[in-house]
């Protein structure tokens, strides 16, 4: 299954584009004005400039507010992202309920204390971050992330993603029954994603602070469904199957 | 419990009125209702390389459809008529036939060859007795009818259970070759093993047995540990080819592994992977008649510029 481009130009103009540079684009500019964010909840608010808007729009990083504010506009981001900008690129201040800037590790422990699963879900986050995959929130298809290969404007997202934890800890829950199985892979295929599982081992060392996160392991895997009925003489049927996750 | 006695008990009622080979074997459900040498599967031939989005959603959409043809047809096919049928002894010791009359082309991928005999597991004898292609006797020459041979397959001494036989009636009715897992084809010059049947030729073949007889121990256990998920190799599955030679069976497409209780864990994957190497896997799932395959795939997801 190949990455499924909206449009014939998509493909060149992401190539012309890559998401790596908007996304380091994105940190200078985010470090260059000193960008605050106001934690409200389980989401962090920022007030940009025009250039700064259009920067976090073509990276994916957050939702617009639309306001009646003509000079700057306003972003709203999730914790994932709000951590990703905060303790992975360095580029993004929080500012907490006392008006004083957060520490990666206030923040780490009040994103944790709001989700509990949240240092393996940071973890795929990131990691899918880090190899340059636009990641989005997949709760509307009923997973933990999509991840596409670059903004989904010009490409229809290509994996559906659950975070799990490696062993009996699994505070996600997910895959844990075989109807869940069938449910989840079942909804991808009719959405046309691939069902991504990123299993992410914290090899005993807890979550104390975000310093454990570089010593996490990380494997993934695609679960799909085999018919037997439409593989019977199409050798290369079953191959595609097997290697469906290999672009 | 309630799927195999409402089986057992129409087979019952079948087998009284006709023996296996007459002209009107016992109704069947649609699944196994031609032969694997006659079935005709009508393929969606899209190709998969040159899909379009559209296509995408298409195949899905047609994956509904075969599903709901399993679930919607009530009608019950008939099968049809053989005059070919061969003949096998049932050996308990070895909780195999021994095939005494091959008629058909279904030996050249079905049974295992030892000294020169071929030997036929529980499933591959009920199999061809529910197609009406087998007649199976006992030591005294005594006919065995399908429900003396159900019993055998709930009896744990096979090897087998109903599950496992479900999946490969449904692998077999599409054509598909199947072999167990850790039971080699042919081997030269070497005698069946008594005993046990001859899954004892391999040691990893016991994690297909063993679990069977501890269950088998206690009905009301195996629903108390119905959550303990046992992952075990079961059936190695080759894609339907007329060239395939016992002799030289090459490596299966896939090794078909049960998961019994729920999915694997990853954990449990890893070791299955890390004994066999580069021969992919499928994890089979049982339920009530529904049989589904999924593949746990490892990837890495390449870094994008």
């Amino acid at each position: 299954m190949k990455a499924r481009w909206k449009g014939k130009a998509s493909e060149a103009k992401a190539s012309a584009d890559p998401m790596s540079k908007i996304v380091s684009q994105l940190q200078s500019s985010l470090i260059d004005t000193g960008t605050c964010g106001l934690l409200s909840s389980c989401s962090v608010l920022i007030e940009v400039d025009d250039e700064l808007a259009d920067l976090l729009n073509r990276a994916c990083f957050g939702r617009p507010r639309i306001t009646a504010q003509k000079d700057k506009q306003w972003f709203q981001l999730d914790m994932e992202e709000t951590f990703y900008l905060c303790f992975s690129l360095k580029c993004l201040k929080v500012i907490g309920e006392d008006v004083s800037t957060k520490s990666n590790e206030e923040l780490w422990e009040y994103f944790k204390s709001k989700k509990p699963v949240f240092p393996i879900s940071y973890k795929a986050y990131s990691h899918l971050r880090h190899k340059n995959w636009v990641v989005r929130l997949g709760l509307q298809y009923g997973v933990d992330f999509v991840a596409y290969h670059h903004h989904p404007a010009l490409v229809h997202s290509k994996y559906a993603v659950l975070a799990l934890p490696e062993g009996d800890n699994d505070l996600n829950g997910r895959l844990r029954v075989w109807s869940d199985v069938h449910c989840t892979v079942r909804l991808c295929g009719s959405v046309a994603k691939t069902l991504l599982i990123v299993i992410v081992n914290s090899n005993g060392l807890g979550s104390n602070s975000p310093s454990c996160l570089e010593h996490y392991t990380v494997e993934e895997r695609t679960i799909t469904r085999w018919n037997p009925e439409q593989s019977r003489e199409d050798q290369r049927g079953l191959q595609n199957q097997t290697k469906e996750g290999i672009i | 419990m309630t799927l195999e006695d409402s089986s057992l008990q129409n087979q019952t009622s079948a087998d009284d009125s006709s023996s296996p080979v007459s002209a009107s074997p016992p109704p069947l459900p649609p699944l196994f209702s031609s032969s694997a040498a006659t079935v005709v599967i009508t393929m969606d031939s899209e190709d998969w390389e040159s899909c379009s989005d559209n296509e995408v959603y298409l195949e899905d959409r047609n994956e509904d459809d075969d599903e709901e043809d399993c679930y919607s047809s009530g009608s019950v096919s008939s099968l049809q008529f053989r005059k070919d049928i061969s003949k096998a002894r049932w050996i308990d010791d070895l909780a195999m036939a021994e095939v005494v009359e091959k008629k058909g082309k279904m030996w050249v991928t079905m049974g295992i060859v030892r000294n020169g005999n071929t030997y036929c597991s529980i499933e591959e004898t009920l199999f061809l007795v529910e197609i009406g292609a087998l007649h199976v006797l006992d030591g005294n020459d005594i006919h065995l009818s399908l429900k003396e041979l159900y019993e055998k397959l709930s009896d744990g001494k096979s090897g087998c259970d109903w599950e496992l036989f479900e999946v490969y009636r449904h692998l077999k009715s599409l054509g598909y070759v199947v072999g167990r897992h850790g039971v080699p084809w042919s081997v030269k010059g070497q005698k069946i093993k008594s005993g046990t049947c001859s899954l004892e030729s391999s040691q990893e073949s016991n994690e297909l047995l063993e679990p069977e007889q501890e269950n088998k121990n206690s009905i009301m256990e195996l629903f108390d540990n119905m959550q303990i998920t046992e992952v075990a190799p079961a059936f190695h599955v080759y894609l339907p080819n007329s060239k395939f030679r016992k002799s030289s069976p090459g490596d299966p497409s896939f090794i078909l592994c049960m998961s019994r209780g729920g999915p694997p864990s990853r954990v449990e994957i890893e070791a299955v992977e890390r004994k066999h190497g580069a021969i992919p896997l499928k994890f089979c799932h049982v339920e009530n008649g529904r049989v589904s395959f999924f593949s746990f795939a490892k990837v890495e997801l390449p870094v994008l510029p």
